[in-house]
């Protein structure tokens, strides 16, 4: 019950202030800071209290019904989303105050908290589905925010993929109906005998569904709207395609994969190699193409396209082993990129700067901003002991561990892939903090502690996850039912 | 107590770090202490630890695989290299510090880099070597762009690309290991190798491996970081990176070769080609540099081609191999403390001059003779004079080629010519310590050298530190049974080395031999090749000219224009040809569908966005567009039809 609430409340609560439509800043800030904090609240409660339970809305056929429940999984990623989103707040509030139209962003903003829980507490495909359309819809105008003739084309090109994706993915979702249904289980809901023979039918349906769901994971050819989607107001980059939409996607993915088809009856077949070779291309596509970008938070979005990949790659080892690996990939990838982003529109926020090569000093200048940033970049890049350096070994590791060929293209490309993930940040570094010009006299124009504040919490918690890393994981897999 | 000593040698130079910087932000000279304190109690750990005895301690679970971490001889010793190497340069760093800047992020990055390497050196497993081997790389890194001028930046970016590169293949053939052994213990490795049947894939993994390990020692082709790096950093950071950290680099080398490849015939033959021409390209480097610390970087590349070349001696030497690992281990200890005397005197000189240049320092030890001990003495060991530490490493060195030569009389014409290359490389190391220091010490300085009058050109602790560490040299030479046999011993456990079946004796003709006609053949080169040719004499006196070809710098001939042109030329094909296809299939789809209609898309106006027209337009051409379609779907279903009609 406590899963709907926190489902249901966010979304209410959200509409409420779009129809209060209040100016006035202290009572907004006050509605989204409380929102925000007693929705994560009941999110992370009904973790603890119904892990493992289900709840039915409404049933409509023997297989077909809107059920919530809390398994490993989507508790996982519930938990994440809540963390992340009542700092983004914090940050979301400062930063808004220049962007105009801040009602109808909070108020979307909000919803989009419940609609991504929605995602994390469906028990089944169909709510899941239904979970993942309103998301589209319910983060569209927050991509659109500014209105102007960026935003308009990045919000086309928006509903656009989400929709191609959406077809997809629904194609999928009616075979899985067909041949078994049901909720959610590690290992599938796939009757197997009644597919017998037909398994190219099954495996076809599932690279379908995969594409599909991983439209929103920006998988190549279908990553072309998370780099317009870029437009958007800083927040919404950082925590939307950073880690809830784009998360969501990765999720749904991890669902479709194993606990709706089964994954050993994928594992080394032509259906392993295509997903596993597109999310290869993708990871070094996306480094590459951040490499040789000049604008700031459009080479963080390449940054993230490539680190999703990351994750397909995980799950699409078809292991267990991979599937926690893609989790912890999942996990580290968001507190990192969330403050990188951060850290990026900071830097817009106070200076208007959005080119690297603009960032001549800008360490100076920004000292604890781009310390943050300089941590998390680092640990991003997978240097030890930092948090992306376990993520990226498990993920390499559980990629050598399948004894594949396409297991060996997966670590080849990551690999190649941290080489360029290491060029594009640290050429960051390099301009912000030893340009090679001669200093100028800096003042501080570090931001104040609303902006401040969500950095070195977010910093601090890419520490800590870093240093626990190991019973943090542990917990995951006890969670996920995985022994490692 | 032991298994704590471990810990704390590893965490507590981290655990320091920030405290140093908040100290730093209050009091710059308490800083100064501070961190004074802290390498002096890292340095009397390392010697409790020395004395402690063999230890082993596992934190199971950090950082993915856990860390584990052990002590014995070897792993002891070279700790307490870094721990003095790491002392002695923070008291230098004082005077040599005076007037920088940034002196605050400089020690908070001098801590992180000494927990990295002592984390590599008393690591257990090869993954735990790997995660403070990249934790050392990357905070060094701070060390050398310290300055923040031109040209450390460009040595900077230079040392970066290789840490990272070299870090990722190493990482990628830990991978390899890992998933073919089952284990990166570094103890079991010798049993889990010779278990594995493909042989094809552990030398994949091997060399891959080696990659990283290779370049951070300063290897043959991957030494070009050196010496421009050496060059860049402060002087006393110069010291640990050429005596200590290059020195990692050997760890991983030596976990390879007596490990995993222990006796392996073929790879010692990698190792000695590696060696050979690392030790001759290095030093021929070092004659050519007119830059003293140039000159001591290419020094430190040509000794890592001893050491490799000692290294490659023991896998072949299987198991007579005892001299073999008696001087790999005596000739890192005796590098590193050469190399830790030599650069902070050089940056002694750097204090008073604000130059390295040969042209400018020329002459500027004449008259003190204190300098000339403490720079002549290290230089004389380097290049292998009697009497001093230097030559008994090379000896032991020398003799194990001859020894192979003896054993295997197959191959004594190829190994003929190792020794004589090996005897060469030794007189070209005396001879750039001759063009040195009849620079600096013999010559007098150019007439409008603004330091000429000065007196006081050091601190009495510079000073008299660096005479502390100069005075072990000749015990440790002339007492070579005691002295350095005991240090021997102790890497024989680690490298697997038979004990020597009795003790050299260092003094006999015949060794003397090989080192005489190395420093024959360094007098010829300074009298014959760098007098005439390397140095031009006039009215103003004499003058240095850089006469090594531009052309031959592998840097800017190969790799940048390698990694800078034409690699991202391939990747951006492959990227645009990529997304052609997928743009193009967009394209025609809406040229099809949206035909005769205008277009109110702006091309991205900065390259990178896309947007529509500020103003929207009205929809044109919708009855059009509607019969159009139509026509369309009329298409698409006469070929369905045509399918449904063919199928059966």
């Amino acid at each position: 019950m406590l899963m709907l609430i926190s489902v249901l409340f966010p979304i209410l609560s959200g509409f409420a202030l779009l129809l209060s439509g209040t100016e006035d800043r202290h009572r907004r800030e006050v509605w989204v800071i409380a929102t925000a904090v007693f929705t994560a609240g009941l999110a992370i409660a009904a973790v603890l209290t119904g892990y493992g339970t289900k709840t039915v809305l409404v049933r409509f056929t023997q297989t077909v019904a809107l059920t919530f429940g809390a398994d490993g999984l989507g508790s996982v990623f519930a938990a994440m989303v809540s963390v992340l989103w009542v700092i983004a707040s914090f940050y979301a509030l400062e930063y808004m105050k220049h962007e105009g139209a801040e009602t109808r962003f909070f108020g979307f903003f909000l919803a989009s908290f419940g609609v991504t829980l929605g995602v994390a507490f469906s028990a089944n495909i169909v709510t899941m589905y239904l979970f993942y359309e309103l998301l589209t819809l319910a983060t569209l105008p927050l991509v659109m925010h500014a209105m102007n003739g960026k935003a308009r084309y990045a919000g086309k090109t928006y509903i656009l993929y989400s929709m191609t994706g959406a077809g997809l993915g629904f194609v999928s979702m009616i075979f899985l109906q067909y041949y078994g249904g049901g909720d959610f289980t590690l290992g599938g809901t796939l009757d197997m005998n009644a597919i017998a023979g037909s398994e190219n039918t099954m495996l076809l349906f599932f690279v379908l569904g995969f594409f599909g769901f991983g439209v929103k994971a920006a998988i190549f050819p279908f990553h072309g709207w998370l780099l317009d989607a870029s437009v958007a107001p800083t927040p919404v980059t950082a925590l939307l395609h950073a880690v809830a939409v784009v998360k969501s996607g990765v999720f749904a993915v991890m669902r479709l994969t194993y606990y709706s088809f089964h994954y050993e009856a994928i594992f080394g077949t032509w259906a392993q190699v295509i997903v596993v070779c597109a999310a290869a291309f993708t990871v070094v596509y996306g480094s590459a193409n951040g490499l040789r970008t000049p604008h700031f938070k459009r080479r963080l979005a390449y940054s993230t396209v490539s680190n999703l990949s990351y994750i397909l790659v995980g799950v699409a080892m078809m292991t267990p082993a991979g599937l926690v690996a893609g989790v912890a990939h999942m996990l580290f990838h968001a507190v990192n990129k969330i403050t990188l982003f951060f850290g990026c529109g900071a830097v817009y926020y106070r200076t208007h700067k959005e080119y690297v090569y603009e960032l001549a000093y800008i360490g100076k200048e920004m000292p604890v901003t781009m310390a943050t940033f300089a941590a998390t970049a680092l640990s991003l890049m997978g240097v030890p002991p930092l948090c992306g350096f376990t993520s990226k070994w498990m993920l390499g590791t559980a990629a050598m561990g399948t004894g594949l060929t396409v297991g060996w293209i997966g670590a080849g490309a990551l690999i190649i892939s941290a080489l360029l993930t290491a060029l594009y940040l640290m050429s960051i570094l390099f301009a912000v903090y030893a340009p090679g010009e001669k200093p100028i006299h800096a003042e501080n124009k570090d931001p104040n502690w609303l902006m401040k504040g969500p950095l070195v919490a977010l910093a601090c918690l890419c520490v800590a996850v870093s240093l626990f890393a190991h019973p943090l994981l542990e917990l995951v897999s006890q969670l996920l039912g995985v022994l490692l | 107590m032991s298994q704590f000593l471990l810990l704390f040698l590893v965490f507590f130079p981290t655990v320091c770090a920030p405290v140093s910087y908040l100290i730093g932000r209050k009091s710059k000279g308490m800083r100064n202490y501070f961190v004074a304190v802290v390498t002096g109690l890292e340095l009397a750990a390392a010697v409790l630890l020395m004395t402690s005895g063999e230890a082993a301690v596992r934190l199971d679970g950090v950082c993915g695989l856990g860390l584990g971490f052990a002590a014995d001889g070897f792993r002891c010793l070279m700790t307490l290299i870094a721990a003095i190497g790491w002392f002695e340069a923070t008291l230098m760093l004082r005077e040599y510090f005076a007037h920088s800047r940034n002196r605050n992020r400089y020690y908070v990055f001098w801590l992180l880099t000494l927990t990295g390497t002592v984390g590599v050196f008393l690591s257990a497993d090869l993954f735990t070597t790997f995660v403070f081997f990249e934790v050392m790389s990357f905070a060094s890194w701070v060390m050398v762009i310290h300055t923040e001028k031109p040209d450390a930046i460009k040595a900077a970016e230079t040392y970066l690309a290789v840490a990272v590169i070299g870090g990722l293949v190493t990482l990628m053939g830990i991978f390899l290991l890992y998933h073919l052994l089952g284990t990166l213990e570094i103890n079991s490795l010798y049993h889990a190798a010779s278990a594995v049947e493909s042989n094809g894939a552990l030398w994949v993994a091997g060399l891959l491996t080696l990659v990283g390990f290779a370049a951070k020692a300063g290897s043959f082709p991957l030494h070009i970081w050196l010496p421009t790096a050496h060059s860049a950093a402060p002087a006393p950071a110069s010291a640990v990176l050429s005596g200590v950290i290059i020195k990692t680099g050997i760890f991983g080398i030596l976990v390879l070769s007596t490990q995993v490849f222990r006796y392996d015939y073929n790879w010692g033959i990698v190792m000695l080609a590696l060696g050979v021409i690392t030790m001759v390209l290095g030093a021929v480097l070092a004659v050519f540099s007119i830059d003293l610390k140039r000159t001591l970087a290419c020094s430190s590349v040509s000794q890592i081609g001893f050491i490799l070349t000692g290294i490659a001696m023991q896998c072949l030497l299987g198991h007579h191999n005892a001299m073999a690992v008696d001087g790999t281990l005596l000739h890192i200890v005796n590098h590193a403390s050469v190399k830790l005397i030599l650069f902070p005197a050089a940056g002694v000189i750097y204090c008073t001059t604000h130059t390295f240049d040969l042209n400018k320092i020329r002459g500027f030890g004449k008259g003190k003779p204190l300098l000339m001990l403490v720079m002549g003495i290290p230089m004389a060991s380097l290049a292998g004079v009697p009497g001093l530490n230097g030559y008994v490493s090379k000896t032991l060195l020398h003799e194990s080629i001859v020894e192979y030569i003896h054993l295997v009389p197959q191959t004594a014409g190829l190994f003929t010519a190792v020794e004589w290359a090996f005897l060469f490389a030794g007189g070209l190391t005396a001879a750039y310590m001759l063009k040195l220091f009849i620079c600096i010490f013999i010559q007098s300085p150019a007439e409008e050298a603004h330091w000429a009058g000065k007196k006081k050109y050091a601190s009495k602790l510079s000073m008299g530190t660096l005479a502390g560490l100069v005075a072990v040299m000749p015990v440790m030479g002339l007492l070579p049974n005691k002295v350095m046999d005991g240090l021997a011993a102790l890497g024989r456990g680690f490298m697997h080395g038979e004990a020597p079946a009795h003790a050299a004796e260092y003094f006999a003709w015949a060794n003397l031999k090989g080192s005489l006609i190395s420093l024959c053949i360094g007098v010829a080169v300074y009298l014959l090749i760098i007098r005439p040719f390397l140095t031009v004499r006039d009215c103003t006196g004499v003058s240095y000219p850089d006469r090594w070809p531009q052309k031959l710098d592998l840097e800017t001939g190969l790799y940048r224009p390698l990694l800078c042109v034409i690699l991202p030329f391939i990747g951006a094909f492959f990227a645009r040809v990529a997304e052609g296809i997928v743009e193009g299939t967009v394209h025609l789809l809406s040229d099809l569908l949206y035909r005769g209609q205008t277009r109110n898309v702006c091309p991205p106006e900065d390259e990178e966005f896309a947007a529509y027209d500020a103003k929207p337009k009205s929809r044109v051409g919708f009855r059009y567009s509607f019969a159009y379609s139509i026509i369309l779907m009329g298409i698409g279903l006469s070929l369905t039809l045509l399918y449904v009609l063919f199928k059966g």
